[in-house]
């Protein structure tokens, strides 16, 4: 998950377990105190299920599902909010997200491409053989 | 029938259109040049004028459309001379149309009989195929079109109006919640009010007779300055009850004020409330359409059709003042020109036919439209032929629909819903005797897609009657609210027919299939689609009957918590892929609410979880090892020395988080720490002994303790291996290989 920067200078540190991520500060449109989140039946297990967000619900994403890495305490869990491509999606943060800026060139490890994890976890339509199926 | 103000204002605005269609076009046709485009646009523009002007029945406006669309129509051909000079004909000819507009406009009706002169002028052109001129000169601008008063939105305006005004409801909602809260507790309020008072009273009264002791003195000196005689004795208890008394006087008149506040307070959100609701059916009437608009346009095509084949038709039609939303008036006008040309197809018989068998020489299509509450239920009869059953039943046999026993148990109106069925009637095989099966199965997705529904009657060589249910509009959807697995999900209720209650159906979870009313009706577990569990035992349930166009199917849920109109949100594209959703509702509190997509859940092989595959990491460990130490150092390094061996790694700070973690995770090892806050790794070997499940887990401590006594100590409670810190790969790589936890170094 290691990438290199070239544009993006200011990044929004968040953290699972004892991994911390990096995300363009750009994307990061909200963050939220995890008081609630209702679960979506049917959805894989790393979508923890849904936070109602004005009026709306943004999908919460939680990544130690995806990369497996142990949780050590649920105690500080806050919700990012991104926008990718005029979409919100959540992820779950177990320290409170702060920003810091790198220089240019530096290679930054843990990168996380907001397009790519969004095409990568959005939820796929399940392929069926049979269309406009009907009832029998 | 549809009111005729409300037509021609209709017609008015289309015509204002094609006006400025074809003055625009007698523009370019002059300062360009005669393209085919152009005059083809202009053609169209007299042709849909034709027709819209003889729908209002303006008889003049149509014959002037008419023939300007015949000498389009020969100069589109080239029989007419394309030049600029036929264009002064023209522009008298849409002159006249303007003038006529303007006199319905202003009387709603054509007052200025024809100019002969100019019609005959015109039909002279179109025969001997040359431009002749009027004796007058022809005028060189446009009269003015009437003024209409009213303007184009664009729908998407509207639509989002239509989401603020949701935001609103919610709010509303919201509000309305947060109000009876407000409601109770100045109850609550009042009643402890009123029974500190009554307290109070009692208390003073008791008080006020019993006789006063020597003991209690008084200390007020407003009293004391009195001497035994001259005043009621009074003692501090009598003053503190007198004014705890006249506080909770002031009190209880605070709380009736508050009272009083709090009913204004909800009369007030009750008129907001009302002011919102008929906001909302305002807005929602803008987009509303009358259906017979549709109508009068679809039986115009038909009746063409009908021309076409020989076959002379009636067509009758009731209700179309009701309206439907623009959006449901686009979509509904492919399925019912379908319906009808069917009926014309294969329904109506020839006039000879018809004749033959008693009936009048002309078919007759009604075409009914009613209003069932928020939905509207269109009825297109023909009396035709009829769907002979017989044959519909044999085809489902051929086509493995259906066999001969389901036959038996089911209702001529299902086997007829067979005719939906994709493939079940193609254009190869259409069959003049067996009915119409042709594309039937598009429009009953077009109704679907309309949240609809569609149910087919027929009486042989009488009758056939399609029945089109469809939501009058479709921004708000009727949903019945449901609980399952303490979630709560809703349901579009168009296609609930009836709710029963458990109780009468007690083997429904074996059978699956319950016994309604003769009919049997198969069903689906709400809890085990979508929690995929069974486990406990359902006492109490609710069986929702749904309808899917005569098909019948039940589906059994925890509870019903009532029904609901709201606008059904999108879940978006990232979550666009749980396509049993159609999507989601809030409720008053903000809780969301999944839409069931209830034709989703009854498919065959509806499978409702989905495979779920992760590109992120191979999952191809040879061991999966619980660190168990409050270091986080140690607990990082072991982890990457582990992990580079390809083995899982667990980390637990305390003896208490790696129970935890091993209540839900497979371990084949375990490597822990002694000395831990929380639980110490002692207690924690000792509590893993004790376990069944976990007696024969190696155990590795790891520790800096390194003394014989806490080695002993270590391995007395049933430690497989110790290590003192610092570690080293090689000793720890050996350790595990002696546990079988690292196997096959080969590769």
């Amino acid at each position: 998950m290691s990438e290199e920067i070239r544009e993006e200078k200011h990044f929004c540190v968040f953290g699972i377990g004892e991994r911390e991520f990096l995300i363009p500060k750009e994307s990061v449109i909200q963050i939220l105190d995890v008081t609630k989140i209702f679960p979506i039946p049917g959805s894989p297990d790393y979508i923890v299920g849904a936070l109602p967000v004005r009026g709306k619900i943004v999908p919460a994403i939680d990544l130690a599902k995806v990369y497996n890495i142990e949780r050590i305490n649920y105690s500080e869990n806050k919700l990012l909010v991104l926008d990718v491509e005029g979409e919100k999606i959540g992820i779950l943060s177990d320290i409170t997200p702060f920003f810091v800026s790198f220089d240019k060139e530096i290679m930054v490890d843990d990168y996380l491409d907001p397009k790519k994890l969004y095409e990568e976890l959005k939820i796929k339509q399940p392929s069926s053989n049979k269309k406009n199926e009907t009832l029998s | 029938m549809i009111d005729q103000t409300e037509l021609i204002k209709y017609f008015l605005l289309e015509s204002e259109d094609y006006i400025n269609t074809l003055i625009e076009g007698l523009e370019d046709l002059e300062n360009k040049s005669f393209s085919q485009e152009t005059l083809e646009a202009l053609y169209r523009a007299t042709h849909t004028l034709k027709g819209s002007a003889s729908i209002v029945k303006f008889n003049k406006i149509a014959t002037l459309a008419h023939k300007l669309e015949d000498l389009f129509e020969a100069i589109i051909n080239k029989e007419i001379q394309q030049d600029i000079s036929i264009l002064n004909i023209v522009r008298r000819i849409v002159n006249s149309i303007i003038s006529l507009i303007n006199e319905v406009s202003q009387y709603n009706e054509e007052r200025t009989e024809l100019d002969s002169n100019l019609v005959n002028l015109i039909d002279e052109i179109i025969r001997k195929k040359v431009i002749l001129q009027m004796e007058k000169e022809a005028q060189e601008t446009y009269a003015a079109l009437p003024v209409i008063n009213s303007v184009r939105v664009d729908l998407s305006i509207i639509d989002n109006i239509l989401d603020i005004l949701g935001e609103i409801i919610v709010q509303k909602n919201i509000i309305n919640d947060r109000e009876k809260e407000l409601k109770s507790l100045v109850e609550e309020i009042l009643k402890s009010g009123k029974k500190l008072f009554s307290e109070i009273i009692s208390f003073s009264d008791r008080y006020w007779l019993s006789p006063l002791t020597d003991k209690s003195k008084v200390l007020d000196t407003f009293f004391t300055d009195f001497s035994d005689l001259e005043f009621d004795k009074y003692d501090e208890y009598h003053i503190f009850t007198r004014k705890i008394a006249e506080i909770t006087n002031d009190i209880n008149e605070g709380l009736n004020e508050l009272i009083s506040f709090s009913e204004n307070l909800s009369s007030n959100f009750k008129n907001l409330g009302k002011e919102i609701i008929s906001l909302k059916d305002n807005l929602l009437s803008i987009r509303m359409l009358p259906i017979g608009r549709l109508l009068n346009k679809i039986s115009e095509a038909i009746k063409d059709t009908a021309n076409n084949l020989g076959k002379h038709i009636n067509i009758e039609i009731k209700g179309g003042d009701i309206k439907i939303d623009k959006p449901v008036f686009d979509l509904l006008y492919e399925p019912l020109i379908h319906i009808l040309r069917n009926a014309i197809d294969h329904g109506i018989e020839t006039p000879e036919q018809r004749l033959a068998f008693g009936k009048s020489e002309k078919g007759n299509i009604k075409l009914h439209v009613k209003k069932e509450g928020k939905y509207v239920v269109i009825s297109i009869t023909d009396d035709g032929k009829g769907i002979d059953i017989e044959k519909v039943k044999e085809r489902a046999i051929n086509k493995g629909l259906l066999n001969k026993e389901q036959i038996h148990y089911m209702s001529n109106e299902e086997i007829l819903s067979y005719i939906f069925v994709p493939g079940f009637s193609t254009s190869e095989d259409v069959d003049f005797q067996s009915g119409r099966g042709m594309g039937l199965n598009i429009v009953k997705t077009a109704i679907t897609k309309l949240k609809g529904t569609i149910e087919v009657f027929s009486e042989i060589q009488k009758q056939t009657t399609f029945t089109i249910k469809i939501p009058q509009s479709l921004s708000i959807t009727n949903l019945l609210i449901f609980k399952s697995s303490d979630l709560e999900f809703a349901v579009p209720i168009n296609y609930i027919e009836e709710i029963l209650t458990i109780e009468d159906f007690p083997d429904v979870k074996n059978e699956r299939l319950i016994n309604h009313k003769n009919r049997f009706i198969p069903i689906k577990i709400f809890s085990e689609l979508y929690f995929s569990s069974n486990g406990k035992p359902l006492e109490k349930g609710y069986i929702i009957i749904f309808n899917f166009s005569g098909i019948r199917k039940a589906l059994l849920v925890d509870d019903i918590l009532g029904q609901e109109e709201a606008a059904i949100y999108s879940l978006g594209k990232f979550l666009e892929g749980l396509n049993q959703y159609l999507g989601y509702v809030l409720s008053a509190k903000g809780t969301p609410r999944f839409v069931i997509d209830p034709i989703k859940i009854f498919e065959e092989e509806f499978i409702f979880t989905l495979p779920i595959t992760l590109t992120f990491e191979s999952t191809s460990y040879t061991g999966r090892v619980l660190v168990v130490d409050d270091s986080i150092s140690v607990r990082k390094s072991l982890q990457t020395l582990l992990e580079a061996k390809n083995l899982k790694v667990y980390t637990a700070k305390d003896g208490l988080e790696a129970l935890n973690i091993l209540e839900d995770k497979n371990v084949d090892i375990i490597i822990t720490d002694l000395e831990m806050p929380v639980m110490h790794g002692y207690e924690l070997i000792n509590r893993l002994r004790k376990d069944i499940r976990f007696k024969d887990l190696p155990i590795i401590v790891l520790t800096s303790r390194g003394t014989k006594k806490h080695q002993e100590k270590a391995i007395d409670l049933g430690a497989d291996g110790f290590l003192v810190k610092p570690f080293d790969e090689k000793t720890i790589t050996e350790l595990l290989n002696n546990f079988n936890i690292i196997k096959n170094q080969i590769f």
